[in-house]
């Protein structure tokens, strides 16, 4: 904790200084709202707010500088503050959310859905354009239903994965869920419908999906899959239904507003073992990966291998400056030397086996030889005890609930700075010394670290750089958009594109997967959405 | 619009809930009932505040306007929470709860 942090709580606990002077930091005042949809007049906007609030109430929309407040706080660089909603409207069911559509259709207002809105590093609530109202869905959060036999679930959007831990705990039902790494605040559906990841074997998310309900652009509700058909029981079940294969349609994109969505859930195995793997030296990685990729492949390791440098696992519990003192460079030696004080080595791989008694005894001898090979010393809790980056990653692997990684976000100064850059490679070890080179190079060159985890998914690897900066300060907010723009562009050149992205670069990514791919998502926008009301800019789709 | 025996029945259910946290789960089909500030503090501020996260904010006498305000805008590394996630009444209660609580033992800050 720095000095000045000190101080500030202190006067805090004292109640001296209002907490209203530490400032919003969105740009945004009365003398100088932010802008509307260029298309609209305000009296467009009032009038689509007025009509919102006949729908949900006075208490459910938000429209002024105040009360938006909460939908405007970003983590992700936006030095022109060009992501700032104008409003929110919270609807409390699927009837309220066709009422909203329409209105919206009426006043050409565009929305800007969330399911928890805790997109953290991509933007949170925030659009990719100016001047949307964010339809937050967090309260629809109802659990609709689970089956313990089949081991699935049927779920409203604002349902978090607390929730739903809880829901299954309280009821005894022996079925785990899969968080991504902030499960206690983000949602199954929120977290699906951006692709997201998680730790057990059920960690592709999207994967796992069955079965949705969607409000489309015109007001009308969509069931896919077998939900559509009158009488069947295999809704949550039968991932495809018949014809062209539509749910992916509804993922990273603005076509229609989800309301329901299914998910598989794993049985709870008799025996879980958390493994980290430590390897000494940077230049490791390639080796890991290669030694990795068989027993992922063949799904021996049956779960997502993440591959921690040491730099972001001490991101996440340490200040920078207890590392290196500030305005120097995070060089090698030192972080070799934190790195090994704290039981970590330069790259941590965590993986799990999940079975019975019989097939984790006969799985392990076979990969403990073959990551021994490739150089590193393969530890388990009998080694760790409560190393706390074991323990976090153990409570990942099993579908935990945790906060610990939020950590991250107070590396440097007063913190509150990041954007994910996440571009994806197949799973072979040349691919990562090559990223590794460039990610570093350009990170470097901007002023920033290179604090960065690879995980093998399945045959893809995905090279996941946390841009960490002090969102105070001004000047490096502006150099952390210019180092971000830098990565996409670059990695873009080599043919490393990213998964997914924040609302401050997502019409930069999407060039990336061409023109005809670009006309393609849009001639289905301007068919289902022809008033573009539906998250204008999500993905790179206007 | 709630009469008033429906209005005092949902008050009495509130003082039950807050008596007693342990039943307050939820049911299928069901949105989530308003929860405790003790509640809301193990399920969401506790996961960053005494823990490997935030500051410790228990105990300290912090005044009730500044952690509403702060839990509505966020802080820094601290994400802001919406109406819809801490309900107001919620977060009214939370942030005198807060006020007047007690240091925890076990607890860290960060
Ligand atoms: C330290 C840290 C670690 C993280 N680790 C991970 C991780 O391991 N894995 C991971 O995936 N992410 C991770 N994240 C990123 C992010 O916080 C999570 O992905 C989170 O689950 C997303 O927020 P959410 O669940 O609230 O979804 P939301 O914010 O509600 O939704 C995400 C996006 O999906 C779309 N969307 C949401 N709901 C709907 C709907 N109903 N209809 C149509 N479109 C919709 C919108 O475009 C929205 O912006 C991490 C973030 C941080 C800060
Ligand atoms: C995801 C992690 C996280 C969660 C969840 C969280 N906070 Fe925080 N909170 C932080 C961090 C980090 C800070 C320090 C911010 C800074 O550096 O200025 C903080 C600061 C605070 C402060 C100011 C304390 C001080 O000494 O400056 C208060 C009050 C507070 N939080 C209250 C809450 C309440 C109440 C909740 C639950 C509704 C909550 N927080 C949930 C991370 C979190």
């Amino acid at each position: 904790m720095t000095d000045i942090n000190m101080d500030r709580r202190g006067l805090l606990g004292a109640g001296i200084l209002g907490a209203a002077s530490l400032g919003l930091g969105t740009g945004a005042s009365a003398k100088n709202p932010a802008p509307l949809a260029p298309h609209m007049s305000k009296a467009d906007f009032a009038g689509a707010m007025k009509a919102f609030r006949a729908v949900v109430g006075n208490e459910w929309v938000f429209g002024d500088e105040d009360s938006v407040a909460p939908y405007t706080k970003v983590y992700v660089p936006d030095p022109t503050h060009r992501h700032v909603p104008v409003g929110a409207v919270c609807p409390e069911t699927v009837e309220q959310v066709q009422e909203i559509v329409r209105i919206a259709n009426t006043y050409k207002q565009p929305l800007w859905t969330v399911s928890t809105g805790k997109n953290m590093g991509y933007g949170m609530t925030a659009p990719a354009t100016p001047g949307q109202v964010v339809l937050d869905l967090k309260r629809m959060n109802r659990i609709l239903e689970v089956d313990a036999d089949l081991g699935t679930c049927l779920l409203e959007p604002g349902v978090t994965y607390q929730q739903l831990k809880d829901y299954l705990v309280e009821n005894n039902i022996p079925l785990w869920i899969d968080v991504p790494t902030v499960g206690p605040i983000a949602s199954p559906v929120g977290n699906t419908l951006d692709r997201g990841v998680g730790y057990t074997p059920y960690g592709e998310h999207f994967m796992f999906q069955c079965g949705m309900e969607v409000v489309l652009a015109d007001g009308q509700v969509m069931r896919t899959g077998m939900g559509s058909v009158k009488g069947s029981t295999a809704w949550q079940a039968f991932k495809w239904g018949y014809g062209p294969y539509i749910d992916g349609l509804f993922t990273q994109s603005n076509l229609g507003v989800v309301t329901k969505m299914g998910l598989w859930l794993m049985p709870k195995p008799p025996v879980y073992k958390p493994f980290m793997v430590r390897h000494a030296e940077m230049a490791d990685v390639p080796r890991i990966i290669e030694a990795m990729r068989p027993l992922r492949v063949s799904n021996l390791v049956a779960n997502c291998n993440l591959m921690m440098s040491a730099s972001y696992q001490l991101a996440m519990f340490k200040r920078r400056n207890e590392i290196v003192p500030d305005g120097m460079p995070l060089d090698e030696a030192s972080i070799k030397k934190a790195a090994k004080a704290n039981g970590l080595g330069m790259w941590n791989t965590y993986f799990a086996l999940y079975g019975t008694e019989q097939t984790v005894a006969g799985v392990e001898p076979i990969i403990r030889a073959s990551l021994t090979a490739s150089g590193g010393e393969v530890l388990t809790a009998a080694e760790m005890g409560d190393n706390p980056w074991f323990h976090h990653h153990s409570t990942l692997m099993e579908g935990g609930l945790n906060l610990d990684e939020i950590g991250l976000l107070r590396w440097r100064g007063a913190g509150g700075g990041l954007a994910w850059f996440a571009p994806v490679a197949a799973a072979r070890g040349v691919e990562a010394e090559r990223q590794t080179a460039l990610a570093k190079e350009i990170v470097e060159k901007h002023g920033f670290d290179y604090t960065a985890a690879y995980a093998i998914g399945w045959r893809d690897l995905h090279h996941i750089i946390a841009l960490l900066f002090d969102k105070s300060d001004a000047e490096q907010e502006k150099k952390a958009d210019a180092c971000y723009r830098e990565l996409v562009t670059r990695f873009g050149a080599q043919g490393w594109a990213s998964y997914r992205t924040g609302v401050n670069s997502m019409d930069l990514v999407a060039q990336q997967y061409g023109a005809v791919n670009r006309e393609f998502n849009a001639k289905i926008k301007h068919a289902l959405d022809p008033n573009g009301i539906l998250a204008p800019g999500k993905s790179g789709i206007i | 619009m709630p009469d008033k025996t429906t209005a005092l029945a949902i008050a009495g259910v509130t003082l039950m809930a807050l008596a007693a946290p342990a039943i307050a789960g939820q049911k299928l089909g069901e949105a989530q009932a308003i929860r405790t500030p003790e509640t809301i503090y193990a399920k969401t501020c506790g996961y960053c505040h005494g823990r490997n996260v935030g500051p410790i904010i228990l105990g300290r006498g912090l005044p009730a306007e500044s952690v509403k305000y702060i839990v509505r805008h966020g802080q820094n590394g601290m994400p802001a929470f919406r109406p819809t996630e801490v309900k107001p009444e919620e977060l009214e209660a939370l942030a005198a709860w807060v006020e007047k609580s007690e240091a925890r033992k076990g607890e860290h800050g960060q």
